[in-house]
Formats: structure tokens, C-alpha cells, sequence
């Protein structure tokens, strides 16, 4: 019964596929005259750190709603992660990325990568050693002595280090194994535990039937922003301006993503990750569990993307713990969103609605 | 073979190191070569196609990364433990992979049937992605040197075999006959003439199997073990650290590139020691 709904709904998918593949061809022409006019700033590639799921709700508004056009781009690329995020916007492979202010400033301190940090989407960082509560059990940094741990190679090996740094725990006495990004390890049982996000994998663990466990990263000394939006910073010379008109159809695209998380759910599920077999309900869920880490008391009174001194002390903090020696001004330069929302402070104002998960 | 001397009727070990030091020779020629076109094609490939200097590494950042920064004795040190780890994991893969492709492959050419059951198993191995196969791999043998010479072993296992099995095949039916007529069994065959007619295939297959079995070293690595090179060079990319990757690939190819030319080396002095026919594959 349940597939056959399911069938159903790819038909029904497909068929406004169709209509929206149709719609585009036939708006080519115009769209091609606006591009002409010169003003715009061309087509923008944006590196997300994720597959496009709604951890991404308010990029899909931005472009449905048209704020990116509006603001002045053409075709804006959503280019899925994960991926080496800061190597392309550094390299200019990427005009924009989401990433992290470990990964980043740890890029910026070892390569001199010429990268800034202009605004942050999750205040709080969602990773979190995932593991099963009849299995790891792993909820105090202390649990995670003598056991093996699947960490993926790159940017969350780094994290994975500093947790460990900050909680005084010897390298030594915990298995690092390589593992990808699907948690059937965890399942299988072949690792105790699982470096995952909160919002994601943490979700469909526990939505395939299993107790889970969490040791969230910013509860065990390592607070930090996350889906940050990075630059380069030659953009950031020669156009600042773009960076703002950026900024601002992002605020605006996660008013409405934060305002109507059904939608945000359905646009991830059905349309920008038709091709990814999404589950509405998790999707659902991960909105409202990621408004938690968007809305803070700070943002409530300064805005969306804004990072207020203390939490970017905070950050600072958390990154010497972890061995990355760095100033304020060579990782954040806020100066852009603060500009933009002195131009336009209805900007700052949240929607009055939104709903936050209860913790 | 170029190697092989053509001159019969000088005692066979004077032959043997004449072809030795005349292989060492073009050897180290080949390597200077291969090195030249490299660094060649490195530099044209970055200005060719504009890459942006921050991913796009130069020789002269990996010779500083290596060499002249103050970190360097450090760096090197790091990538020395790295490649050990590889080249001890590469060995395990190289071992099985022969061990196993020689004893299939003796099999192969005795017991017809054997081949049918062999060969579609090796080609299904050999045709199924490593990186889908590892997960269910890792799930039955571990992460540890079994899962290594399982997976570094499939890599070298498929070429070595089908370039044995021709070795061993193309012995010539009057050699054949010969060893029959004097009451030889087809063990006797197999051991008397056909091991030293399939010595040039068995050396090609060697050859082969040296870069194979680091790349299936690498993989291993990288998938399941999370040690040496292999998960060194991923990490380093997806972390950004840029010059190390590059570094680490140069070492990596190097390393082939030299393990590989050894086997040339042992390969033209033990045919130089089996005649002048031997050398001709």
C-alpha cells in the first residue's frame, strides 16, 4: 500500500518536473534578455556542504522565490556536497560556500587560503558523535575511551581531533576508522560510533527504529558556527556589493524557509532532491530541529546570518583548544551583513511565527 | 626483450652481467626520462589550463614542502612513516595477488574445467568497483592486513593471472613432446618446460603488478584501514592541505615509478641467465 502511494507520487513528481523543465525552456528567451541588461552579476556557483536536503530550505526559497534574481544573479548554482568547500571558493572553482569556522580557519591558518567568513546560518554547529543507545551508548567524551569510531576523511577528521584536544583525551585511546557518509556501519554494528549531524543522519538512524545516542559537539566544548557562509576575499574587494545582495536573499529565503517548514520539507523532498528519495517526514523533522540552531536569543535581536561578539569569542576559543591559532579579523569580516542591515533593518526582523523544537 | 644479447657463445655469466649493467643503464635512463616528461607535462597541464594557484601546485612547492622549508625535515618524516605503512601494505597485496594468480593459473592450464569456474569470479572482481565491493568486504574480513590483501590482492590478481595463463600456454608442443616421450607427466610438462617458456609473461605480469598492488594498497587504505598514504592523500585534499597532497602524490608516483623499473631490472637478469630465448616474449 505504502509503495504504491509512493509510486503514485513519483508519477505525479515527474509530471511537474515535466511542467517546470517546460516553463523554464519556454522562459529561456526572456531570462536571457535580463542577463543582457548588464546590471546583473551573472551566473554564481554555491558550494553547499550537503546533498540538497532541507538543511538547504532556505537556498531552495531564495530560488524559487526568485531573491536571488532579484537581487541581481542569473543562474544560481547549488552545487551538492560534500566536498572540498574551501579549496573551490578559495580556488574560485565556487563564488560562494557553506562550511564551518573549524574547517575554515583551519584552512586560512595552515594554507593562507584567502577566505572570510560573512555570516552564519546555524549558530550552533549540529555535528555530534552518533551511537546506538544499545550499543556505543556514547553520551559524555569519556565514553568515548577504548571505542571505534567511524570518523569521514577531510574536514570532520579535524573535528573529530579537536573533540578529542578539548576534552583531554588521548588520540591513543580511541579507533579512528575511515567511513563514508552512511551510517549502516553504525548499524551493522562494526563501529561504536558514528560522527554525524544531528539534523541528519542522527534523524533517519532514529526514524529506521533505533534508540540513538548523542554526544553533540557544541554541549562538549566545541561551540562554533556552521553552514557559514565563506567567500573569497578577493570578492569581497571587488564586490562587495554582490556579497550583500547575496547576503540579503539568503535572510530572505530563510525567513520563509523558517516561517513555513512544511514547505521547506516539500521543496527539499520534492523538488530540488526529487532524484535523492528523501523521506518528507525526516526532512520535516530536520527543519524544525535546525530552527533551534538558526534562532537564538542573539539572532532574535540582531537578525538572521549575524554573529554576535561573544559567540564570535566563543569561536576563537574553541578553535585555540583545538590547535588553530587565529585572530577575529583574519577569519570573520562582518562588516557586509552589518552594513546591509543598517540599509535595510526590516531585514533583521524575524518572522513571528517560527516554530522552535523544545530542548 | 632489448636487453638480450645476441651473442651465444660467450659463457652465460659473463653474458649475465653484460645484460645486468647494460639494464641498469637504460634503467636509470628510462627513470631520468619518465621523471623529465612528468615535471614536463605538470608545468604545461597548470599553464595550459590556467589553474588557480591555489590548488594548482608547482614542483617547486613540493621541493619546498619537502626540502627547503623550515617544517620540511618534518614533513618528510611524516611522509616516510605514510609511505612505509604503503609500500608494507602494497607487498601484502603483490604477495597474495601473484601467489594466488601463479597457483590459478597452474591450475587453469592443467584442469581445463578450472578455468570456467575461475575466470568469471576474477572478472566479476575485477569489474565491480573496489570502492562498492569494500563496504560488504570490510563487513566480512575487517579493517585489517585481511582486508589489505584482499583488496590490493584483487587488483593484482586478474592482469597477473591472464598474462601467466598465455605464459604458461604457449610452451611449444616439441618441448611438450619431448618431456612426454621421456615418460614426463603433465606435472612434468608444466614444471620441465612450460615455467621457463612463461617466464617473460611472468615477469610482464610482475611488472604489471608492482603499480597495481600500490594502487590496491591506496584503496585499502583509504577505505578500510585509515593508515599510510592512501587515506593520507584523501584527507589532505578534503582538508584543503594542498601542498601535502601534492607531495604525496609525487612520492606515491615516484615510489611506482622506481619499484617498477626495479622489476625491469630483475626481470632482464634472470632472463639474461635463462638464455637468449627466453628474453623474446
Amino acid at each position: 500500500m505504502k509503495l504504491s502511494l509512493r509510486r503514485d507520487g513519483r508519477i505525479v513528481r515527474s509530471g511537474a518536473v515535466l511542467a517546470a523543465a517546460a516553463l523554464v525552456l519556454s522562459g529561456c528567451g526572456g531570462s536571457d534578455d535580463e542577463a543582457s541588461d548588464g546590471e546583473g552579476y551573472g551566473d554564481v556557483t554555491v558550494q553547499l556542504s550537503w546533498i540538497k536536503n532541507a538543511e538547504f530550505a532556505g537556498e531552495f526559497f531564495a530560488d524559487t522565490n526568485g531573491y536571488y534574481t532579484d537581487a541581481g544573479f542569473g543562474d544560481v548554482t547549488l552545487n551538492p556536497g560534500p566536498g572540498a568547500i574551501e579549496t573551490l571558493v578559495a580556488s574560485g572553482e565556487a563564488d560562494f560556500g557553506l562550511s564551518n569556522a573549524i574547517a575554515t580557519a583551519q584552512l586560512i591558518d595552515s594554507e593562507d587560503a584567502p577566505l572570510k567568513i560573512v555570516g552564519t546560518k546555524f549558530q550552533k554547529n549540529p555535528f555530534t558523535i552518533l551511537s546506538l543507545a544499545d550499543g556505543g551508548n556514547i553520551l559524555t567524551p569519556e565514553d568515548l575511551v577504548g571505542k571505534t569510531i567511524g570518523v569521514q576523511a577531510g574536514g570532520n577528521e579535524t573535528l573529530f581531533d579537536a573533540l578529542l584536544e578539548v576534552n583531554g583525551i588521548d588520540p591513543a585511546d580511541v579507533t579512528k576508522v575511515p567511513v563514508e557518509y552512511d551510517p549502516s556501519p553504525l548499524i551493522d554494528g562494526e563501529v561504536d560510533g558514528f560522527l554525524a549531524y544531528l539534523t541528519n543522519e542522527s534523524i533517519t538512524v532514529e526514524f529506521d527504529g533505533y534508540d540513538v545516542a548523542n554526544l553533540p559537539f557544541a554541549d562538549n566544548g566545541l561551540p562554533f558556527v556552521a553552514e557559514s557562509v565563506i567567500v573569497n576575499e578577493r570578492t569581497i574587494e571587488e564586490n562587495p556589493e554582490m556579497i550583500k545582495d547575496f547576503l540579503r536573499a539568503e535572510i530572505l529565503g530563510w525567513k520563509d524557509a523558517l516561517a513555513d517548514p512544511d514547505e521547506a520539507a516539500r521543496l527539499a523532498v520534492e523538488e530540488y532532491g526529487a532524484d535523492l528519495d528523501l523521506s518528507m517526514d525526516k526532512e520535516l523533522e530536520q527543519a524544525r530541529i535546525q530552527a533551534g540552531l538558526i534562532v537564538t536569543p542573539d539572532v532574535e535581536s540582531n537578525g538572521l546570518f549575524t554573529i554576535s561578539d561573544t559567540l564570535i569569542e566563543e569561536n576563537l576559543a574553541t578553535l585555540a583548544a583545538a590547535g588553530v591559532d587565529i585572530e577575529a579579523d583574519d577569519l570573520f569580516d562582518l562588516s557586509l551583513l552589518t552594513e546591509l542591515l543598517e540599509e535595510e533593518p526590516e531585514l533583521a526582523e524575524l518572522p513571528d511565527d517560527i516554530e522552535l523544537p523544545t530542548s | 626483450m632489448s636487453s638480450t644479447l645476441t651473442t651465444g657463445e660467450k659463457p652465460v655469466k659473463a653474458r649475465t652481467g653484460l645484460a645486468i649493467l647494460r639494464s641498469l643503464a637504460t634503467t636509470t635512463l628510462t627513470m631520468v626520462l619518465v621523471l623529465a616528461v612528468v615535471l614536463g607535462l605538470w608545468v604545461a597541464g597548470l599553464a595550459i589550463w590556467d589553474v588557480d594557484e591555489f590548488v594548482g601546485k608547482g614542483p617547486a612547492d613540493v621541493w619546498a614542502y619537502l626540502v627547503s622549508d623550515p617544517d620540511a625535515a618534518e614533513n618528510r618524516e611524516g611522509m616516510g612513516g605514510l609511505l612505509a605503512q604503503t609500500l608494507e601494505d602494497a607487498t601484502i597485496g603483490f604477495v597474495v595477488g601473484m601467489l594466488a594468480a601463479i597457483g590459478f593459473a597452474m591450475l587453469i592450464v592443467r584442469f581445463k574445467a578450472v578455468e570456467s569456474a575461475v575466470m568469471p569470479v576474477a572478472m566479476v572482481f575485477r569489474s565491480v568497483p573496489l570502492v562498492a565491493l569494500a563496504p560488504i568486504i570490510i563487513l566480512l574480513a575487517g579493517r585489517g592486513a585481511l582486508t589489505v590483501a584482499i583488496i590490493s590482492g584483487v587488483v593484482v590478481l586478474f592482469p597477473a593471472l591472464v598474462t601467466t595463463v598465455f605464459g604458461l600456454r604457449s610452451v611449444s608442443p616439441q618441448m611438450r613432446d619431448v618431456v612426454t616421450v621421456y615418460g614426463g607427466s603433465e606435472g612434468a610438462v608444466l614444471r620441465k618446460a612450460a615455467f621457463p617458456s612463461a617466464l617473460p609473461s611472468l615477469f610482464a605480469a610482475i611488472r604489471i603488478s608492482v603499480p597495481g598492488a600500490i594502487t590496491g594498497a591506496l584503496l585499502a587504505e583509504w577505505l578500510a584501514t585509515g593508515k599510510g598514504m592512501g587515506s593520507a592523500i584523501v584527507s589532505a585534499s578534503r582538508n584543503g592541505r594542498i601542498n601535502e597532497t601534492w607531495s604525496l602524490v609525487v612520492i606515491v608516483t615516484v615510489a611506482s615509478v622506481v619499484l617498477y623499473l626495479v622489476a625491469q631490472l630483475v626481470e632482464s637478469a634472470v632472463l639474461a641467465r635463462y638464455g637468449k630465448n627466453a628474453g623474446k616474449a
